[in-house]
């Protein structure tokens, strides 16, 4: 008796959990799947029956392939500044220099992450204004002022001030999440590193990168999986224009569903991007190897 | 003991969930009996949701057992949130809809009252609304909503920048270069201008062009997405218009929006702006300029119709589920009182005949309203005109023109191809 009861139990405690998922995450994933072999459109009661027409479009579309091209340069960009930078920047606080002002600045770091993505949007359309703009004000300042372009309606660099704007607003986060990692480390091994004559930058790249192992990769997957689904940073701030120049495949997709009522091509571009999220995750678990412990 | 505990957790869990699911259904009278009417409008700006919302508690007041719950959105979310609504059948028992194919959606969805009966039986309401604008919500001879607002596109000119410069209002569009260089030397930077981030804005533009160099007759099959085949050399030449234009509209124009054109214009920077008649208050009250407005000039040697306005009506439509009363609130929506209040507090123009007049609106507007009611012919706006997948094309190519990022050909191409997937 009480050995049934003692499986009965967790599994009852899953169940809540397990019904969530089922309800919003499975059942729309299978969903979306299955509408993708469909044309129809918001307004049509009836769905029509079009086989992999959609993804034979897909592979031809030259607006996928502009953003997945997007896609890559913010996850290229995104691991750089937010899980390379953040990683030396929750170092840099976590130092005995710092240990005075360390909470005020992980403060002032976190700031950014607190806000509302609307308002940080409207906040770097006003920086980015071409005419009153606080970026271009600020280089013809300093006397780069033939550097100045109305940084989101020029093609070359619209997708780049977007990036940027992602940047600021999520690096505290992932620091924080560094922060927390490295608090973790045992301080014996800095202690016989000191005692070892090892300088600071040695510590880092011999302690502080092995023991946050981990922190890593979970914060890289963040990352780069947060890059294939970005959606709000283009949406607001441009639109994913000029022309397709800053467009998304999350923004295409929104598009292609709500505002052109294409819901099956909609679908398609929805089945790719978990195909690509999906696979980028499963390289990254392989590679890391995480979850055995060494 | 343990158990049983632990399944009425899970109960109490379960139910709370499925009662979340069931609250969202229809519901058209409250606790209190009162008929509950949903209304949608995409006017969360002022004055016009001051306006709604006065209007609301006045026809509350007049009928007691009536309860009105109001909802808004800005423009374009607007427009993707019917259509989302209109997909399930928590559409809104009143709205306001564009016409034409923004119209002929909704109405595909089977979903939109068809308002013939209600247009005959009450004629002493109906006959003040103007006949043309009906047109952009009739299909197959059935009415599916009332028109409220009127509007068209002009130029607007600067006189002081004009008379300055000696420079004549542009009869045709050679003239209208003429003029755009005259004042590009006489130190504007940019002589033109137009907030390029709105796609709208492109659609507007263009649709005018395509009116002024394409044969009507070519237009009128390729608006139709059944016969479109955007083959026409007419287009080219739009295209290439449109991106002669956009020379004179500097660098900033791909990074603005259409308001902060309009306050360019407004404070006396750019003298020229394409802008819709709606706007004439917003100007006067954002700046002291005086200004003037000219229609979009003829095209020397195009097949096109010279004289063509572009504009279109704004109105309300009804779902087919809203109760009986809505009906009601639509004639008060629409009644000549109504109208006439709408039009002193905003300054847009409307459609119901006596309530435009010198009282509530200033000398420009009442021309602009003659120009309106007695154009030759009224052209939709593009967006709203051809299918949306090829109305994209354009508006997202003539980004990419004014960026130097494609060709007219290419986004040709693009459009017919477009064009064809549509069929």
């Amino acid at each position: 008796m009480i050995a049934r009861r003692n499986r009965m139990i967790p599994a009852l405690f899953i169940l809540p959990s397990l019904l969530f998922l089922g309800i919003f995450i499975y059942i729309p994933l299978v969903q979306n799947f299955y509408n993708s072999f469909f044309d129809f459109s918001v307004f049509s009661p009836t769905k029509e029956y079009v086989g992999f027409s959609a993804f034979q479009q897909l592979l031809g579309d030259k607006v996928v392939m502009t953003a997945l091209i997007n896609n890559v340069k913010y996850a290229i960009i995104s691991v750089i500044f937010q899980v390379a930078f953040a990683l030396i920047l929750a170092t840099i606080l976590e130092d005995k220099l710092f240990r005075r002002i360390a909470p005020m600045l992980r403060v002032i770091y976190f700031i950014p992450v607190m806000i509302s993505i609307s308002v940080i949007a409207l906040l770097f359309n006003f920086i980015y204004n071409p005419q009153m703009g606080l970026l271009n004000s600020f280089l013809e300042l300093v006397g780069l002022g033939n550097l100045a372009v109305p940084w989101l309606g020029n093609a070359t660099t619209s997708i780049y001030a977007v990036i940027a704007m992602s940047q600021w607003q999520s690096i505290g986060f992932i620091t924080m999440l560094f922060i927390v990692a490295i608090q973790k480390i045992p301080k014996e091994l800095y202690e016989a590193a000191n005692i070892d004559g090892a300088g600071k930058i040695r510590q880092f790249f011999s302690i502080t990168i092995p023991q946050v192992k981990e922190a890593l990769f979970v914060n890289m997957l963040i990352t780069i999986t947060g890059s294939m689904l970005v959606f709000n940073e283009p949406y607001i701030l441009t639109n994913g224009g000029p022309g397709t120049s800053s467009m998304t495949l999350s923004v295409y997709m929104y598009q292609q569903g709500f505002f052109k009522d294409n819901m099956g091509y909609g679908s398609a571009v929805a089945t790719l991007i978990f195909v690509v999220t999906a696979i980028f995750a499963l390289i990254q678990i392989k590679v890391s190897g995480t979850g055995k412990d060494e | 003991m343990k158990k049983t505990l632990c399944f009425s957790i899970l109960l109490l869990l379960l139910s709370t969930l499925l009662a979340a699911c069931n609250s969202g259904g229809e519901q058209s009278a409250n606790a209190d009996g009162k008929v509950e009417i949903d209304f949608f409008h995409r006017w969360p700006n002022e004055p016009r949701k001051s306006f709604y919302d006065e209007k609301i508690k006045e026809y509350m007041e007049q009928n007691p057992d009536v309860h009105i719950n109001v909802d808004y959105v800005l423009n374009d979310a607007y427009k993707e949130k019917v259509r989302v609504l209109v997909s399930s059948d928590e559409l809104p028992d009143i709205f306001t809809a564009w016409s034409d194919s923004f119209a002929e959606n909704l109405v595909s969805s089977e979903r939109i009252m068809p308002l013939n009966e209600v247009i005959q039986e009450d004629e002493e309401w109906s006959s003040k609304i103007i006949d043309s604008q009906f047109g952009g919500f009739t299909f197959d001879d059935t009415t599916y909503g009332i028109p409220f607002t009127v509007d068209g596109k002009a130029f607007f000119y600067n006189k002081a920048a004009f008379e300055e410069n000696n420079i004549e209002i542009p009869k045709t569009y050679d003239e209208l270069i003429e003029a755009l260089d005259k004042l590009q030397s006489a130190g504007y930077e940019q002589p033109l201008v137009e907030g390029l981030t709105n796609t709208w804005a492109i659609s507007h533009y263009l649709g005018t062009i395509f009116e002024r160099v394409v044969d009507p007759a070519v237009l009128e099959k390729d608006y139709n997405s059944e016969t479109a085949e955007f083959t026409d050399p007419g287009y080219v030449q739009g295209l290439e218009m449109f991106n002669e234009l956009t020379s004179y509209m500097g660098e900033v124009s791909t990074a603005i929006d259409h308001e902060a054109a309009r306050n360019m214009f407004a404070a006396g920077e750019v003298p020229i702006l394409y802008m819709q008649f709606a706007e004439i208050k917003m100007v006067e009250e954002a700046g002291d300029v005086e200004f003037g407005f000219f229609d979009f000039p003829e095209v020397e040697g195009a097949k096109g119709d010279p004289t063509a306005l572009t504009g279109a009506p704004e109105g309300w439509m009804v779902s087919k589920n809203a109760p009986e009363e809505t009906i009601d609130f639509l004639k008060f929506l629409t009644s000549e009182e109504t109208a006439a209040d709408f039009t002193k507090t905003d300054g847009q123009l409307n459609a119901i005949e006596g309530a435009v007049t010198e009282e509530n609106v200033n000398p420009a507007s009442l021309e602009a309203y003659e120009l309106i009611t007695n154009a030759s012919s009224t052209a939709p706006w593009f967006d709203n005109a051809v299918n949306i997948n090829v109305a994209d094309v354009f508006m997202r190519g003539g980004q990419s023109l004014a960026t130097g990022q494609t060709t007219p050909e290419d986004i040709l191409k693009e459009a017919q191809q477009e064009a064809e997937n549509q069929k």
